[in-house]
């Protein structure tokens, strides 16, 4: 009895000294971690749209991002709500029933900056909506616009992965066309399924239309070579390809299907499908919302 | 001073925790596709033998012999998310490169069973010699078998072209791994043999 009571005690005082150490720790490295990850963020939606590692945005280049919000509120049911950034550094909350009609807009009080902040937008949206209703963060994608006219869409998605999930985010120009995709957080086995963050695999989706993205399977075949050396900048490089020659190459491949990692199957075919959801979604809820911001003649940002 | 530097040496080649005590060979057979991935690895396994070893050596008369086990991966699992936790705000590129490496290293049996047989009955110095030595032991053996397998599955090192092409594609796919480490088992045990006489017996594989 005696025994079995310094056991229980010895153990709970390890684990409680653990669980205070690793709380202090969490809580005093938790605000530059946020700072760091948003950084970091920013500079994936940078160079994903073509102006990463110092390469300056041009002027009136604007990335407004929006956040989608699954409401549930007792006397409409269920809604989805889409905060978007209006004119004159305005935002409003586009609420839509699940059949994909317009159900109301409420004016928000946060600015423009705000909507990065997702912790502040959170409580602005729920103040925002009637009393007993709830609002859960689902998601965010980001609009670029130069001079006033769309130059491309960024989306956050995420994929089930080998062993857990991974984030990612995909790239679109105006025609909703891959440009661009990039692993944000993973834990795939280095070696074998990390490989998913080299530019020989995810190149492979940029030029993919819409069309293409449905009917994309995963294949096991070897990467044909001229096609790697067109999808890797440095090889590019290295064999002497002009611009144009890495164009017609990677045209001729563009009808290709995604081009398996050796050895990492499953990582592959989860960032395949994660692509092809992340954009199909988009696509389905980026018109919904833009009928729905016509029908109420929003002013609209972008 | 000269035992501590003998108990480090003992670590690194005498009993290499890959080639000799066979601990650990799991991640020694997945990872180590190429020398960066090995070095990664290791430098983050050092780290956490180095600090679990003196933490356990430190409170070792307090943690009760009947729980030691779960008290040794707790100590373990605290140190690699501290690490977590700890290196994105030193250095963010640091911690890109090992952030997958590090959350690995939980369940390694190379840790565990260096805080069981030694650090639970030692004071905190030599614990500490022996936490270096089996992870630096653990660093050049991943180093060591990356080198190999990347040179003859890639024809690069450290991601640098040296042949110009792929000699042997199966030493990138598991398979080369296991013949790597067999291989150089054998050589560890054929100079073993010629040094003393006796034939090596091996430890149990994890």
């Amino acid at each position: 009895m005696k025994e079995i009571l310094k056991i229980t005690v010895s153990l709970t005082c390890v684990c409680i000294s653990a669980a205070l150490i690793l709380g202090a720790v969490y809580t005093q490295t938790f605000e530059p971690r946020q700072r760091i990850e948003k950084k970091e963020k920013q500079e994936i939606i940078n160079s994903l749209l073509g102006f990463g590692h110092g390469k300056e945005r041009p002027k009136d280049f604007e990335v407004y991002p929006v956040n989608r919000y699954v409401i549930e509120d007792p006397e409409a049911g269920t809604l989805i709500g889409y905060v978007v950034p209006l004119k004159e550094s305005q935002t409003a909350l586009v609420r839509i029933d699940l059949a994909g009609k317009p159900a109301g807009v409420i004016p928000l009080k946060a600015k423009h900056e705000d909507l990065l902040d997702k912790l502040l937008l959170n409580s602005m949206v729920k103040t925002a909506l009637p009393k007993n209703a709830t609002a859960t963060f689902a998601g965010t994608f980001y609009v670029a616009d130069i001079q006033g006219k769309r130059y491309g869409y960024v989306l956050e998605g995420t994929t089930q992965g080998f062993k857990t999930f991974i984030n990612m985010m995909v790239s679109l120009d105006a025609k909703l066309t891959v440009t661009g995709v990039a692993i944000v957080k993973s834990e795939e086995d280095p070696g074998l399924g990390d490989e998913i963050k080299q530019d020989f695999f995810k190149n492979q989706f940029v030029g993919k239309t819409l069309e293409m993205l449905a009917a994309l399977k995963v294949v096991k075949d070897p990467l044909p070579s001229d096609y790697l050396d067109a999808l890797v900048p440095a090889r590019a490089k290295k064999a002497g390809l002009a611009p144009d020659k890495i164009e017609e190459i990677r045209k001729k491949h563009v009808k290709d299907d995604i081009y398996a990692l050796t050895g990492a199957t499953i990582s592959s075919r989860a960032v395949t499908t994660g692509v092809q959801n992340t954009v199909s979604k988009f696509s389905k809820r980026f018109g919904i919302l833009n009928s729905a911001i016509e029908r109420k003649n929003l002013q609209i940002a972008f | 001073m000269h035992s501590n530097i003998k108990l480090f040496w003992n670590g690194v080649i005498p009993e290499n925790p890959i080639f000799r005590l066979a601990l650990s060979m799991c991640p020694a057979v997945a990872v180590t596709t190429n020398v960066k991935n090995g070095l990664m690895l290791g430098l983050a396994v050092v780290f956490v033998q180095v600090c679990s070893s003196c933490t356990v050596a430190i409170f070792r008369s307090l943690i009760h012999p009947r729980i030691r086990i779960p008290a040794y991966v707790l100590i373990i699992a605290l140190w690699v998310s501290v690490i977590d936790m700890v290196l994105p705000v030193i250095d963010i590129e640091i911690y890109k490169d090992v952030e997958l490496f590090v959350k690995l290293i939980v369940v390694f049996a190379i840790i565990i069973s260096r805080l069981e047989l030694f650090a639970s009955k030692e004071p905190l110095l030599p614990s500490f010699f022996d936490g270096a030595g089996m992870g630096v032991g653990f660093l050049f053996g991943l180093c060591l078998i990356g080198a190999i397998r990347e040179l003859s599955g890639s024809g690069t090192i450290l991601g640098h072209e040296l042949l110009g092409f792929r000699p042997l594609l199966i030493m990138i796919l598991p398979t080369g791994g296991f013949f790597v480490i067999g291989f150089i088992m054998a050589a560890f045990n054929y100079i073993e043999y010629k040094l003393t006489g006796k034939i090596p017996t091996s430890g149990g594989a994890h």
